[in-house]
């Protein structure tokens, strides 16, 4: 008695491994076999004439190939990804630099007694340099205070204003963001920045003469 | 009389041995037998859907091979030029020269070798109008599940005093290792499977996902599938895509990726 239910068990859990073994492995094999799935199509068209139909193909082809070619810049470029902290500098279509940046640190700074919030983050799409700048200087906005725990100096106060913090170049592109230089070079290839991209100083030389004004910024 | 005891007593475990041979031959029947039928509702499901995509797809079935490679290259062109005229960031996926691409108002921002891929049998089987009825147009997610948040935010409270701010920065996130995979449900009923790999021989494994989601998986697909057996109910059947990439360009693909991408493939 006891023997027959212990091979009953066995016969059962077996059973249901197998079960389980045949869902996973093999009914998805039988699934994708060639012997089951059907000829979606029952091409046998080799004769088929294909003379004018293919010139006509190609020349399509040509046509939308140039067509999507105008999207691209001539001109100088820059590509940031914001998730490896990586760019990608191109000149006439050809990559000519890369390297590290920092991009923005995706956070949210939620001020409790004002239920007031900041968002720092670097907005994926696709920008233009607006304007360009030798030497820049910092007007640091209120958030730069907020974040120190200090408190916030009226507009125009010369605690505002701090030179050399942004590297020797910047190249506006609008809303606040900026493409910059830094002083804290420890944290290249960081998501550190408050929306900015931040860039080491030869990094910046190169792009800064590399991109004009109405130059294509492409951020993602 | 005697003759009668001797054969019921030889009879009575001849019973009993039969009953349980009986009872073993009813479990193998109960797993046989809705499996059995299982894989025929599969079987059936696969050619149903493959019947219902061709008669879904107008134009000529019947294509040249020469003309059906030109028309694939025109089909890629075309849906990536409507991809070209959206604001968001696109991925085209071309499975022929193994390359993945995110694209931005028709620029290409990144470009990743594809490792390894794996695609189901439907797409090997299609040609011409199924093809261009499915890839002539770019497609949209219906729905993402990743291994990693795709929402990278955190939320912060601005620090009431200086001391308080210099504690905060001091503070460190720590980063941990984390798999990165994610599978989209696509509008044209194909899930596309992307697994960040760095090893090319891992890449070459099927499904080497993460182990958590890799169990998921398992476990759901043994509970839909136990689900339609008891309810007698065919399967439905989805084409699949795997593409094996390395893992920071899967991540930065995953991440760049706006809520409703379009997404273009070429196979």
């Amino acid at each position: 008695m006891i023997k027959h239910f212990f091979i009953t068990l066995a016969v059962l859990i077996i059973g249901i491994l197998f079960l389980g073994a045949m869902i996973i492995f093999v009914i998805p094999n039988i699934q994708e076999s060639a012997y089951i799935l059907p000829a979606v199509s029952t091409a046998q068209a080799d004769s088929i004439p294909v003379g004018t139909e293919k010139e006509k193909l190609e020349q399509e082809i040509a046509d939308l190939q140039a067509e999507l070619d105008k999207y691209t810049p001539t001109d100088a470029f820059f590509v940031v990804n914001t998730s490896s902290n990586h760019f990608y500098l191109y000149v006439k279509n050809e990559l000519s630099r890369e390297g590290i940046c920092s991009t923005g640190k995706n956070e949210r700074l939620v001020i409790d007694s004002t239920k007031r919030e900041y968002v720092f983050y670097t907005p994926a799409g696709v920008r233009t340099v607006k304007s360009k700048g030798k030497n820049p200087v910092w007007a640091k906005p209120d958030w730069a205070f907020i974040e120190d725990g200090l408190p916030v100096p009226p507009k125009g106060d010369p605690s505002r204003f701090e030179a050399g913090s942004l590297g020797a170049y910047k190249l506006v592109l609008g809303d606040g963001y900026m493409i910059h230089g830094t002083l804290y070079k420890r944290f290249m290839g960081q998501n550190v920045t408050h929306g900015c991209i931040r860039l080491l100083d030869d990094d910046l030389e190169a792009v800064y003469k590399a991109l004009e004004i109405g130059s294509k910024v492409y951020i993602f | 009389m005697s003759e009668q005891l001797t054969e019921n007593e030889d009879s009575f475990p001849v019973k009993k041995h039969t009953g349980f041979k009986i009872w073993i031959t009813f479990i193998i029947a109960l797993i046989l037998i809705p499996l059995g039928v299982y894989s025929y509702f599969i079987i059936d499901s696969v050619r149903n859907y493959t019947n219902t995509v061709k008669a879904q797809a107008e134009g000529q079935s019947t294509v040249n091979p020469e003309l059906f490679r030109l028309m694939k290259d025109k089909s890629w062109l075309e849906s990536r030029v409507k991809m070209a005229a959206s604001d968001s960031v696109g991925l085209a996926i071309d499975l022929e020269n193994q390359t993945i691409q995110l694209e931005l108002q028709g620029v290409v921002v990144m470009k990743s070798k594809i490792r390894d891929y794996l695609v189901s049998g439907f797409f090997r089987q299609m040609e011409g109008n199924v093809y261009f009825n499915t890839f002539g147009t770019p497609m949209t997610i219906l729905s993402l599940q990743s291994s990693i948040d795709k929402n990278r935010f955190k939320v912060v409270q601005a620090p009431k005093s200086a001391e308080e701010a210099d504690a905060m920065s001091a503070k460190k996130d720590s980063v941990s290792k984390q798999d990165v995979y994610w599978t989209v449900m696509l509008d044209r009923n194909i899930e596309l499977n992307i697994q960040g790999i760095d090893s090319i021989k891992d890449a070459q494994s099927k499904y080497k996902f993460g182990q958590d989601f890799s169990s998921k998986r398992k476990i759901k697909n043994i509970l839909s599938s136990l689900r339609n057996m008891a309810d007698l109910k065919k399967p439905d059947y989805i084409p699949e895509i795997l593409i094996s990439i390395p893992e920071s360009e899967a991540k930065s693909i995953l991440y760049a990726l706006p809520q409703k991408p379009m997404i273009t493939i070429r196979i």
